[in-house]
């Protein structure tokens, strides 16, 4: 275990945020690191529980986060990446975009600060890469099978790497240009930078996994020719059509859905999208629809490519402030206020608006008018809104987005020729070992559970390689 | 009937009792000898027991000499000369036509031996002063007499042994067992009679005795407690040679190698005849028995009679012993021939002219014996048990450990230990033999080098003998960092390993076994000078002859071997000493299953041709495991082996050697020792030692060789501490003792490779056994997957996901702390719909069974929730280990419920008995009485509602405990009257319980101490339980508590908390069977405890027979716990387990958690009790005919349990009950302290100063504690002003003579006392002087018993004379001044003082961390006789302590008018120089603190 009684001694700490002024100019990476030495002190905290919550309860993977701990604070670097090894694909991503549920869950956060999960487990993948301890596992053994993944996202991949590993013969297809799904396209580069998915990738490359880029399964090629060419399909499609907001005049120019925002905006950085193609928001007054994580990356996002004013409301209501270091909802994730980074950058929060109307005039949105609602319940324990009277306000915006979460896979010819049963939220139904109803077509993450946490994902795609390995046996 | 179903098995049954015997040393046969030694049985009396009918005695008996003159009378036949006829005591069938075959069997074998048959005699009986089931099973009793044509003297008696063995076998193969035709003697020199009646019943029963044409010169008796009541005629004492108080724990052991010696066994003294005496022993008897059996042997194939004993029964020898060389040599060269028969034991033993007894090394039974000048010598359990005229005595002595005397009637004489012992040890060259034969290798245990390390395969391996990182970084670096075995909290849940979907190693299907109550466990530490790991390995020679060649065999300072050792025993060339080693690889084949049983046939034959091709030792070896060659699990090649072996008789022919990669735990080496192994070489554990060296978990400053040395000492450690806990001394008995239970493995595997170990509810066999191995190997061996080199986690001592099930997940505690605090009923239906999931975590046995379709009863109809919580008890967790505000919290929750709290063993805060300001109250009903007695006070004792005996605890069984120094802060010092910053010891056994019938004493002083409190004992589960239970319903206790092995919050060594202790499913079930099956249970009432989480468990267990209930992990979760698991390291980060002050305050949880708790459980209960038709909870207790098996689960290993035995009802007969209907109230309206109660009124209530006088015997016991609780009662620990109630007593007094006496009380006493004089003495004073009229010194004469003021806390003794074994043990206040003490004194006080004016036993002080001793030495010997670990001794300079002395001697003189003190006085100047101050290390340390903080308090006041 840790140091005995290290929680007392050491206090939690982060490494924080680059300057606003600074981060602003530019769209690389916003947080900092805390020092190896640092790290020694905040893995002592941890205080190995007999029942580790983060690792248990808190961590969709399972992360053997008292185990990698343990190791951090013996300066056992190399063993602690191979226990964070044994767990996730690619930590070097998670630790930079979890939301770290482990944290949450840390004993310490009972009446404390929890251990500094997040910023250990980065340390340990960046020290192993940068020691050159990230290499190729290439199978000891071909199995002689082949397995087609459709979609990079955090599933595909985390499938991917997981039956090559076990001798298969993978390929993924990808309909962009680049593999990585919702980690490259749908995640601002100030938050997660591609270099990293890169480096990720051509590791990836070097134990044998074929990327098939710029392939739209299902029209480019055929489902049932990828059926026949391969032992095993996996379908890691994505949970890609956004929720439309009942909003009239929402049909208006200069009202875009965030990941569609975010994606140009990353694309254009690549070179993947002129700027007259990109949609940006400089010297525009934005509005962001939505109060959720993908709302704040398209404050940040359109704060740096020079946005006028941004704002961002939420029908919701505000959650509650906390601001001590332990977790009132223990071990959940709390329903409390956050404050992303993108919102230190200049952005007026607003809860429990009601957008009433868009008013776009020729080819691009001008104004909306808005409300305050209160929230109730009502007999039957259902929440209603009701706007609070006099309570309207107009103002004036050049552009909307809007990151209302998503509703269910995209329609495709790839499904209706796989003749794949739905259920009711529009995701891909599976059973027990992850097999839809088409036979040999297996499906992981978003596309089946919703749109959920990246480490949800590629839990779900760690989950099913093993059941198509226990089938393709 | 047949007795056997169900869990219930006769050979559980343990026994303990009163003995002693009466000689005329000059061997003048007279009729008085036979009035005094029944005289002596009925005042023994409460040393026996009585059954379910409340009148069938366990047994008592009397051992006489041919009373030649009354037989002449008495036969209607010539009888020939007194020495040249053999009579015979028979116990026949009653049923005519078996009588008939039998008197045949017993006339033809007669004639067919060449002996003259003479006649039968009827046996004349009284039935009416039977008991029913005493009636029942009523012999047929008749006396035969044999002679043979011209044989007398030994040659007649060795006709008449192999007439009786003939007569044996012939009835065995006629059909007829031990309980059919038995012979309790037969013999030319001495006759036995006995049988299943207390002793106020034998001269009614057997009318003979009276005769006074019955003479005899010696007299051996024996009174009998049983566990409880299957009567057994012939398992009555005493036996032909012995009469034995006590148990031999390694009785397998000794059994299988009696077995096995068989076969090499040959004596001039039989010749051809010796096949008629084998088998010596009947598995069937009793452990009593079956030593008479062997030494009977012993001494008829011609060794001397104390010879024999010294043999069976040896003293320690070990170098800290100060004995002679000589001695110690015979005792080391009998360890080659012969291993200990190893137990707590008293033994009488005779052979009709001599007359001796014996005590074995750890001296826990007690003897005493007076001699006279009229010339008797009287031994016997207790003093008192005739009246002898003061004037009269010569000697007044004890029995010391390991001593033995002997009365020869022959040469008119008493011989002493040494005499004794010098003229065997003497009487053949055995140093020069051990000297010349013994082979000692150079080199061997010396420093270990380095394993060669192959890191690039190392993980390979450890992976195919399923080691994981936990084996690694929490059990093998802790061991090699620290030289002792790591420690965890919280107890077990994970998974039974036959639940496991796991790969378990085979290990983990095995339970320690562990001693309690009927014999004590040992405490390996402080009394380390009786353990001993020496063992010697090779080949063993016939037991009846003494040749050099006997002890030509390698000497092993213990077990544990280091690669280097190893190699050094193989290729050392040894003279006629040959060693091989037998692989126990297993290939791989394309065979579905049949390789390992395949394995182990090749194995055994290759292990035998070795013995036969006169190999001395075999090593069986698991090296060089490749993808293809699987290791055989280590124990079950031993099992195989050792079976075999055994069978085929050979097994004493060679030792066996492991060499294996598996073993790596204690637990490992202890079963692997416990099934027979001489050594273990752990070659993969010190191959990883250097691995943890390179990668840093062994840090810098510990090298290599000193991890590896460090790991041997902790193994070692641990194989001491299982062995002591079991109650076994030495590992040359333990080896082969099979001391362990198994869970889930099947008869026909069982019988195969491990036959006498139990194993009860069946499950997997060979083929699963092989499965798993194979799984294991391959996932070691499995590249070409996953990438697999890494370890797993294991999860067995912290969770982890998707490994080792546990019965308490994540979501569990998170669900049950979301329903106590919010209140939601909902929640806790989630919390206990995923304990009981069995589909994704079954752990339990109790998840395996399901309730039976029945009618069910309207909710509103059920027994409400507020009764059903009165039934329910958190469990015994100190004050100490919880931290206040935790302990307080659930004594008020409890309260508030009406149900009950438990203080747990560390005392109470007295200022708890108060109310609180809200009303409620802290005070916790149940009070617990543990070993260490810390704060068991008589104010304690009167403040409870139940007093709890802890007997063990399901973290650990058998073992003891210690609070380090850091954790007794002020208060802890205060409520267990130490001081604060010294470590307390709790010590393993309860030194005042060594046996049952001690047991029920403490039962009967608490009783007295509190008369208004109910009695509970609580036990862990184990194979045998039932047994125990049924002991301690007869003893009288109230309830009786069945604790799971699994169970447990406190700290313990990991593998105790894994290993020891079985579950209470078993438990609990076996205690059921045995109290209905013996009618006992309608008295007592049953509580349960351990892992108990929801409705559905309390149901089951209610069902398998529990009244209440007992919480203990789940009451801690309730109020934040989150079972970290790290109680012990006062780091709970919830502040539930922490006296840090820091982390206390982040205690949240409230009275009402708990509350919320306690009654949704009992909601759900009820909800169930609903739909089980069950309107009140009572007419649920019992009813195992509710219960099912799930068959359902389909699980590869679970589907072969089968539960039939616990399920097992008897036919129900309505009489007998099946819970508790009555308790029975004790009737103390006619003892001493009534009258004294009635007499000192006045003092009582009005502080008027009373002086009474009173006589005493011995069955007058517990004098002065009923009485005391008048007074705490009323005053609290202050109690009386000073010799407010003096009374002067005047006799011999019985047991726990003024125990638990309160301040004010004063008892004179002129005579003498028995054993636990001033029990836990509470402030009040005792003197105790010899008669006025005695002629001995007083000085060198044994006054009172063993184990004085045992947990005194206070008050004052002064004792004229010298007193037994453990004086003073764990006193923590008293003053005490005393002539001479035993073995072992002053050990564990924590506080108080004792002034020694004479001799000290060995062992003085061990574990003494607190308090002060002064000892006169006068012949400088004291060091050598102190256990210096934890002490200085030093010369008295300091002017108080000298002053102290003078003080305390005078009032000494003052009080008992010793004329030993007076002398000292007189010469004082000269007398000062001589005493030693025993000073405890801590203690000072922590006395001049608080000087120093006392004198810095004095100088900011000054200032």
């Amino acid at each position: 275990m840790g140091e005995l009684r290290g929680f007392l001694k050491y206090n939690k700490k982060v490494s924080g945020y680059r300057e606003v002024k600074e981060r602003l100019k530019d769209y690389r990476e916003v947080i900092k690191r805390l020092p190896q030495e640092e790290l020694t002190q905040q893995a002592a905290r941890c205080m190995d529980c007999g029942t580790p919550f983060c690792h248990s309860f808190g961590c969709p993977l399972a992360n053997l986060i008292p185990e990698w701990n343990d190791a951090v604070y013996r300066g056992l670097w190399d063993e602690a990446y191979d226990r964070l090894e044994l767990t996730s694909n690619f930590p070097e991503i998670t630790g930079r975009i979890c939301p770290a549920p482990c944290e949450s869950a840390c004993t310490l956060s009972i009446n404390d600060a929890p251990v500094s999960i997040k910023e250990i487990e980065i340390a340990i993948i960046e020290t192993a890469f940068s020691k050159g301890w990230v290499v190729p596992q290439a199978p000891r053994r071909e199995s002689g099978k082949k397995v087609a993944v459709v979609g990079s996202g955090p599933a595909g991949l985390a499938a991917a790497q997981q039956l090559r590993r076990m001798g298969h013969q993978v390929t993924v297809y990808e309909k962009d240009n680049a593999p990585g799904g919702i980690l490259r396209y749908g995640i601002p580069e100030f938050k997660l930078e591609k270099t990293i998915i890169d480096r990720r990738l051509e590791i990836y490359r070097q134990e044998g996994i074929e990327f098939e880029m710029n392939v739209v399964v299902g029209e480019d090629i055929s489902a049932r020719y990828l059926r026949r060419k391969h032992d095993a399909v996996v379908l890691a499609l994505g949970c890609r059509v956004p929720r439309p907001i009942p909003v009239p005049g929402s049909e208006s120019e200069g009202v875009y859905f965030a990941l569609d925002y975010l994606s140009g905006a990353t694309k254009n950085l690549y070179g993947e999208l002129s700027d007259r193609e990109m949609v940006t928001a400089k010297d525009k007054t934005v509005l962001v629809l939505g109060g959720g994580d993908t709302g704040a990356d398209c404050v940040g996002t359109a704060n740096r490519q020079g946005a006028k004013k941004v704002y961002q409301f939420e029908i919701l209501p505000k959650p509650t402030e906390w601001d001590k270091s332990w977790n009132p909802e223990w071990p959940y994730y709390p329903k409390i206020y956050r404050t992303a980074s993108s919102h230190y950058e200049g952005c007026e929060r607003r809860w429990q608006i009601k957008t009433k109307k868009l008013y776009g005039r020729g080819v691009s949105i001008e104004k909306g008018i808005f409300c305050e609602i209160n929230w109730s319940k009502d007999s039957a324990g259902r929440w209603q809104q009701q706007e609070i009277p006099d309570s309207e306000f107009t103002l004036d915006i050049d552009m909307v987005l809007v990151a209302a979460g998503f509703v269910q896979v995209e329609p495709s010819k790839l499904l209706k020729d796989f003749n794949l049963q739905l259920n009711e939220r529009g995701t891909i139904n599976i059973d027990e070992h992850f097999h839809t109803s088409a036979e040999g077509v297996f499906a992981a993450g978003d596309a089946v559970s919703g749109a959920s946490l990246v480490v949800k994902a590629m839990n779900q795609g760690r989950s099913l390689a093993d059941n198509v390995n226990e089938y393709l046996w | 009937m047949n007795i056997h179903t169900g869990l219930y098995d006769p050979s559980f049954e343990h026994d303990a009792c009163g003995v002693g015997f009466i000689a005329n040393v000059n061997g003048e046969k007279t009729h008085s000898i036979i009035e005094n030694s029944i005289s002596a049985l009925i005042n023994l009396e409460h040393r026996g027991a009585v059954g379910g009918d409340m009148k069938t005695g366990d047994g008592a008996g009397i051992l006489l000499q041919i009373p030649d003159e009354f037989f002449r009378a008495t036969v209607d036949f010539t009888l020939p000369t007194a020495g040249t006829y053999g009579a015979g005591m028979f116990f026949l069938p009653p049923e005519k036509k078996l009588l008939k075959k039998s008197i045949s069997l017993v006339e033809e074998a007669t004639s067919e031996e060449g002996g003259i048959f003479l006649g039968w005699r009827d046996v004349p009986i009284n039935t009416e002063a039977l008991g029913e089931t005493a009636l029942q099973s009523l012999p047929t009793i008749k006396q035969a007499f044999f002679s043979f044509e011209g044989a007398q003297g030994e040659i007649l008696e060795r006709r008449l042994y192999i007439l009786r063995k003939t007569m044996e076998a012939r009835a065995e193969n006629a059909g007829l067992d031990i309980n059919s035709f038995y012979i309790p003697s037969l013999s030319a020199r001495t006759i036995v009679y006995k049988g299943m009646f207390v002793s106020t019943q034998f001269t009614d029963f057997y009318p003979d005795v009276t005769d006074h044409r019955f003479k005899s010169a010696i007299a051996l008796v024996h009174q009998r407690y049983s566990t409880n009541t299957f009567p057994s005629w012939p398992l009555s004492q005493p036996f032909r040679y012995i009469a034995h108080n006590g148990e031999i724990n390694t009785l397998r052991r000794n059994m299988n190698n009696m077995r096995a010696r068989e076969s090499s066994i040959s004596s001039p003294y039989f010749g051809e005849e010796i096949h008629k005496i084998t088998p010596i022993v009947n598995p069937d008897a009793s452990d009593s028995a079956i030593f008479d059996s062997v030494y009977e042997l012993l001494v008829q194939g011609g060794r001397d009679l104390s010879h024999s004993m010294m043999m069976m029964v040896p003293e320690a020898f070990g170098s800290r012993y100060h004995i002679s060389e000589d001695k110690r040599a015979f005792y080391e060269y009998e360890a080659a021939i012969m291993e200990p028969w190893d137990g707590p034991a008293a033994i009488v033993f005779t052979d009709g002219t001599r007359i001796g007894a014996t005590l074995d090394r750890n001296g826990l039974r007690p003897g005493r014996y007076v001699i006279t000048k009229s010339g008797q010598v009287v031994l016997a359990s207790e003093v008192g048990v005739i009246d002898i005229p003061p004037e009269d005595v010569i000697e007044k002595g004890r029995l010391a450990p390991g001593r033995m005397f002997v009365v020869d009637t022959e040469k008119q004489r008493v011989i002493k230990d040494n005499a004794l012992k010098a003229s065997v040890s003497r009487g053949k060259p055995y140093r020069h033999w051990l000297e010349k034969n013994r082979i000692e290798l150079k080199g061997l245990f010396g420093l270990p080098s380095p394993a060669h390390l192959d890191k690039e395969t190392l993980s390979t391996r450890q992976r195919a003998f399923g080691y994981s990182i936990e084996d690694m970084v929490d059990i093998i670096t802790p061991m090699a960092l620290k030289g002792q075995e790591p420690i965890g909290s919280m107890g077990n849940d994970a998974a039974l390993a036959v639940l496991s979907d796991r790969p378990q190693l085979l290990y983990d299907y095995f339970k320690q076994m562990f001693a309690q109550v009927t014999n004590p466990p040992i405490d390996a530490y402080r009394e380390s000078l009786v353990m001993s790991l020496m063992s010697f390995v090779g080949r063993e020679r016939n037991l009846l002859e003494e040749t050099p060649e006997h002890c030509r065999q390698l000497k092993l300072a213990h077990p544990i071997l280091t690669n280097d050792d190893l190699n050094h025993v193989r290729n050392t060339y040894i003279p006629n000493f040959k060693v091989k080693t037998v692989s126990i690889l297993f290939p791989r084949s394309e065979e579905e299953k049949g390789d390992l049983q395949n394995a182990l046939e090749r194995v055994c034959s290759e292990v035998e041709a070795g013995i036969d091709e006169g190999c001395e030792l075999l090593i069986l070896s698991d090296r060089n495991i490749t993808a293809d060659q699987i290791p055989i699990p280590a124990l079950l090649a031993m099992g195989a082996v050792q079976q075999h072996l055994v069978a085929c008789g050979k097994r004493h022919l060679s030792g066996i050697i492991i060499e294996t990669g598996e073993a790596r735990e204690v637990h490992h080496f202890a079963t692997l020792v416990g099934y027979g192994a001489s050594g273990i070489n752990p070659y993969l554990v010190f191959e990883s030692l250097v691995d943890l060296k390179q990668r840093g978990y062994i840090p810098e400053d510990i090298t290599i060789e000193e991890a590896t040395e460090n790991y041997i000492n902790a193994v070692k450690k641990g194989l001491l501490k299982v062995m002591s806990k079991m109650g076994i001394s030495t590992l040359r008995s333990y080896r082969g003792s099979q001391m362990y239970e198994a869970l889930g493995l099947n008869s026909e595997f069982m019988s195969s490779y491990f036959p006498s170990t139990a194993s009860r509810i069946e499950g997997i066999g060979i083929d699963t056994i092989e499965k798993e191995t194979i799984e294991r190997h391959t996932s070691g061996f499995r590249f070409d997957e996953k990438r697999l080199d890494h370890l797993d986690s294991g999860g067995i001592y912290r969770y982890r996901k998707n490994t080792t099930k546990h019965r308490f997940t994540p979501l569990a505690i998170i669900k049950l702390q979301e329903a106590v605090r919010t209140g939601s009923y909902s929640a806790f239906k989630e919390y206990s719909a995923e304990i009981n999931d069995i589909e994704h975590n079954l752990c339990s046995l109790r998840g395996l069974f399901t309730f039976k379709d029945a009618d069910p009863v309207p909710l509103e109809e059920v027994e409400p929730e507020e009764e059903i919580v009165k039934r329910f008890a958190s469990a015994a967790m100190s004050f100490g280990s919880l931290s206040e505000e935790a302990h307080t919290t659930i004594a008020i929750a409890m309260n508030r419920l009406g149900a009950m709290s438990n203080s747990g063993e560390g005392g109470e805060d007295n200022q708890r008995y108060e109310a609180l300001e809200s009303g409620d109250t802290a005070v916790s009903k149940v009070k617990q009485i543990a070993s260490g007695r810390f704060g068991v006070t008589g104010e304690y004792l009167v403040h409870a509602e139940e007093l709890q005996i802890k007997m063990a605890q399901g973290a650990k069984p058998g073992e003891g405990g210690q609070l380090p120094g850091y954790k007794v802060n002020d208060i802890i010092a205060r409520v267990r009257h130490s001081t604060p910053g010294v470590m307390l010891i709790s010590p393993p056994p309860h030194h005042d319980i060594y046996s049952i019938e001690d047991l029920a004493q403490l039962i009967y002083d608490l009783k007295h101490a509190n008369p208004k409190a109910r009695v509970s004992v609580k036990l862990v589960s184990e194979v045998g339980v039932g047994t125990i239970a049924a002991g301690v319903a007869k003893g009288k206790a109230d309830m009786v508590l069945i604790s799971s092995g699994e169970g447990g919050t406190g700290a313990s060594p990991l593998s105790s908390l894994r290993h020891a202790g079985s579950y209470w499913e078993l438990g609990l079930s076996e205690t059921q069977q045995t109290l209905v099956n013996n009618n006992l249970r309608g008295n007592i009432k049953v509580q349960v405890d351990g892992q108990l989480r929801t409705g559905r468990d309390l149901v089951i267990a209610a069902l398998l027979g529990a009244e209440e209930f007992g919480f203990g992990t789940v009451t801690l979760v309730s109020i934040g716990c989150v079972l970290m698991r790290q109680c012990h390291l006062n780091s709970c980060p919830v502040g539930v387990a922490t006296q840090d002050p820091e982390l206390r305050k982040r205690f949240k949880g409230t009275p009402e958690h708990l509350m919320n708790f306690m009654l949704y459980l009992a909601r759900e209960v009820r909800e169930i009790m609903a739909s089980l038709g069950f309107r009140k909870f009572d007419e649920m207790v019992g009813r195992v005919d509710m219960l099912n098996m799930n068959k359902a689960i389909n699980h590869y290993k679970a589907k072969g349990l089968d539960f039939s035995k616990l399920l097992y009802q008897r036919d129900r007969q309505e009489s007998v009950p099946i819970r508790c209907i009555e308790q029975i109230k004790p009737d103390f309206s006619t003892t001493l302290d009534s009258r004294f109660i009635k007499e000192a009124r006045s003092a009582i209530e009005n502080h008027k100063p009373v002086h009474l006088k009173a006589e005493v015997r011995n069955y007058n016991r517990t004098i002065g504690a009923m009485l005391s609780s008048e007074v705490s009662r009323r005053y609290g620990e202050a109690g009386l002003p000073e010799d407010c109630i003096k009374v002067d007593m005047k006799g011999s007094a019985g047991q726990s003579f003024g125990a638990f006496l309160a301040h004010g009380i004063t008892f004179t006493l002129e005579g003498e006392a028995n054993d636990y004089f001033g029990k836990g003495l509470s402030g009040g004073k005792l003197i105790v002087y010899p008669p006025a009229e005695s002629k001995f010194l007083a000085h060198k004469n044994i006054i009172t018993g063993n184990v004085n003021l045992f947990g005194a806390t206070g008050g004052e003794a002064f004792i004229n004379g010298t007193a037994g074994e453990r004086f003073a043990v764990r006193n923590s206040g008293a003053v005490a001044v005393v002539e001479g003490v035993g073995d072992h004194g002053c050990e564990y006080m924590t506080g108080g003082a004792v002034i020694v004016l004479g001799q000290t036993g060995i062992n003085f002080a061990a574990g003494m961390s607190g308090g002060v001793a002064f000892v006169l030495d006068e012949n400088q010997l004291f060091d050598t006789r102190c256990n210096l670990e934890m002490v200085d001794v030093e010369q008295i300079t300091e002017e108080k302590d000298e002053e102290f002395l003078k003080k305390y001697i005078n009032r000494h003189i003052e009080y008992t008018g010793s004329r030993h003190a007076r002398h000292l006085m007189e010469m004082w100047e000269e007398i000062v120089p001589l005493f030693v101050k025993v000073m405890p290390l801590d203690y000072r340390i922590a006395l001049m603190k608080a000087e120093g903080e006392a004198k810095q308090v004095q100088g900011v006041n000054n200032g």
